[in-house]
């Protein structure tokens, strides 16, 4: 019953955060400098050719007015039109969203898979080897540039070695992409069981997600670690303990109470991994919705980057939410 | 992290079970704590470096910082060229030191205009929290401005903000001051949360101080330590984001010397074996970012004495 009241209440309030969210856009985008018709029109238009131009764009409305359109347009789901692509931005941001959710998927995936184990285990044996080499790793992940990791991993796997394929985007240009179903290749390639390319675009993976793994898996590493220490800490496990359970109980009843914050940070990685991806995407030539935003700045692509920016921003409020919502699952005081 | 490594290093069971520390000035207590802790002690000379580097850096390399040289490009490292030469053959020793001077002065002068608006607002939301009327709206309506701004990605946020801008330095440093008052924001509140409910602000209030008088000379004072200990690593941060957003396109223009931007300078030659034109920028970039970490650890355990064994 509360969990219903808690869901309909979280849901309301999500039209608001994205109203407030498209104001800050709307406001961001009026940051630009000199007169904005002039991408239309050209810098030598007649003075009759930019009013014509205003008054098309509605740029000779009053603010209210303009954003009120503008919100009308963006609930519509119209961005407007890339300059770069001559492609309404929704058109393009949908053939890329695909490849950056199989890039932030695998990187989540495989973040949580080494990540929450290897911060239990050094919870639990405070020391030894393994416990010093995680921690100086934590403190060296922080600190690395993650596009220039993606570098030197191509530099050694690509160049050195040639064990793996160059930054040249998602599939060897040889393999034909696979029929198209989720849009992510190695998941479509296994779905019609085309071998050649799940070959291929799992290659293509490795590295740029080992560079996110690499340094985005601390994160999850020293919160799992934490909660697991407050765990093995508290009362219940103590009491666990002093009744003589063995040990692996006491660990199992600290790990399921550990796994809330586990949850939340999983939330904040794919938040952080969002903007990660935009680098890595650069280094890797990976045609997502990173490497767009990228060119959309570099090419004053403005209703692009708008577009990104904007379900950017919607992205994390349905992460967060999706976040809130596991919660209920994995913690059942919250009942 | 400096909660994590307690009773094993042998210098403080020493120190707990040998002698009290000892109470004198300022600077002696200081001195002491950084010989105990190496890592804080590393950490404090590798910022030093990089402020030596933005004062002097671009006068002490051995060749121009900005210029091509005659001969070929792309040297390996030699006597020479230390880190050897990129693509315009430019020497990357003379730019990798030159760059602290951009670097470091973006990420400066960012954090510390975050701060000053961080801990303003974060005294207001945070003192004038839960009371009655107009006060109660303010601290609202900055928390959740906060919460919106915190709702995008952090380095998407900043390209949007340089893309509708423009690129070069001023902008990149007005983004990342931006994107950092939210997080100063919301330590201070959490500070001064605390400190508002001590009984010296109720003795302040009996001794007839008004609530504004309060809020900035007897509480700000006392909740400054948690965002003072977090200007370092924030500091670090800064230096990150401007390195990507030049490794992009998006942030200090070629040819300035730059860490990002000449790692992306040396990108294209790294899939052709040439390892030294991006190798050695971003070691450097590594290695500041790693020490103004630590020295955020180290003061954020020397200011708060409940840490401290």
């Amino acid at each position: 019953m509360r969990f219903a009241r808690y869901i309909a209440r979280r849901l309301l309030l999500l039209p608001v955060q994205l109203l407030l969210v498209s104001l800050i856009v709307f406001f961001l985008v009026r940051q630009m400098p000199g007169e904005p018709t002039f991408l239309y029109t050209g810098p030598f238009a007649t003075k009759e050719r930019v009013e014509e131009v205003r008054r098309q764009l509605g740029l000779d409305q009053p603010i209210h007015v303009q954003y009120a359109r503008y919100i009308e347009r963006v609930v519509r789901g119209d961005f407007g039109m890339s300059l770069r692509t001559s492609q309404p931005v929704m058109t393009d941001v949908r053939q890329r969203l695909p490849a950056t959710m199989e890039l932030i998927l695998y990187a989540v995936v495989f973040s949580v898979l080494i990540g929450v184990p290897l911060g239990v285990y050094t919870a639990i044996r405070k020391r030894g080897l393994i416990n010093r080499a995680v921690f100086l790793y934590g403190m060296l992940a922080g600190a690395l540039p993650d596009f220039w990791f993606a570098l030197i991993a191509i530099f050694l796997f690509f160049f050195h070695l040639g064990l793996l394929p160059g930054p040249i985007g998602r599939i060897d240009l040889m393999v034909s992409t696979p029929e198209t179903i989720t849009g992510m290749y190695t998941v479509d390639a296994l779905m019609t069981a085309n071998w050649a390319a799940l070959l291929s675009s799992a290659s293509h993976l490795f590295l740029p997600v080992l560079t996110l793994v690499f340094i985005y898996m601390p994160l999850v590493l020293k919160n799992a670690r934490s909660a697991m220490e407050d765990m093995l800490g508290s009362e219940f496990v103590v009491y666990a303990r002093a009744a003589g359970l063995p040990r692996i109980m006491q660990w199992r009843y600290a790990l399921r109470n550990a796994m809330p914050p586990v949850i939340t940070v999983t939330g904040i990685l794919a938040w952080f991994l969002l903007g990660g991806a935009v680098l890595v995407e650069t280094v890797f030539a990976w045609g997502g919705l990173g490497q767009y935003a990228v060119q959309s700045v570099v090419n004053s692509d403005y209703a692009a980057l708008q577009g990104v920016v904007l379900l950017s921003a919607v992205f994390t409020m349905l992460v967060f939410l999706v976040v809130d919502l596991a919660y209920f699952v994995v913690d059942p005081r919250i009942k | 992290m400096s909660e994590s490594a307690p009773a094993t290093s042998p210098a403080r069971v020493a120190l707990a079970t040998v002698a009290p520390e000892p109470r004198t000035g300022g600077w002696h207590a200081f001195a002491r704590f950084v010989g105990r802790r190496p890592a804080f002690l590393a950490g404090l000379v590798i910022v030093g470096l990089t402020v030596f580097l933005a004062a002097v850096g671009p006068y002490i390399g051995p060749y121009p910082t900005e210029t091509a040289l005659p001969g070929d490009p792309l040297q390996p490292p030699s006597l020479r060229h230390p880190f050897g030469t990129d693509v315009s053959n430019m020497d990357i020793f003379s730019r990798v030191i030159a760059a602290p001077r951009i670097d470091l002065t973006i990420a400066l002068v960012s954090t510390g205009i975050a701060f000053v608006f961080g801990v303003l607002l974060g005294v207001i939301s945070g003192f004038f929290g839960g009371e009655r009327g107009l006060a109660r709206y303010a601290s609202e309506g900055i928390m959740r401005a906060a919460d919106i701004v915190q709702a995008f990605p952090v380095f998407i946020f900043a390209l949007a903000l340089v893309g509708f801008r423009g690129p070069g330095a001023v902008n990149v440093i007005a983004a990342l001051a931006f994107l950092n008052i939210p997080f100063f924001l919301r330590i201070t509140r959490g500070a001064v949360l605390q400190v508002r409910e001590r009984p010296f602000i109720e003795a302040a209030r009996c001794a007839g101080n008004s609530e504004w008088r309060i809020a900035f000379f007897h509480v700000l004072p006392n909740a400054l330590t948690p965002p003072v200990a977090n200007i370092s690593p924030t500091i670090g941060f800064s230096i990150l984001l401007t390195s990507g957003l030049s490794f992009v396109g998006a942030g200090v223009p070629v040819p300035t010397p730059e860490w990002g931007s000449m790692i992306a300078i040396g990108a294209p030659n790294m899939m052709t074996g040439q390892w030294w034109t991006a190798l050695f920028p971003g070691i450097a970039l590594g290695v500041s970012i790693l020490g103004y970490a630590l020295v955020g650890d180290g003061l954020k355990e020397f200011l708060d004495p409940t840490k401290r064994v």
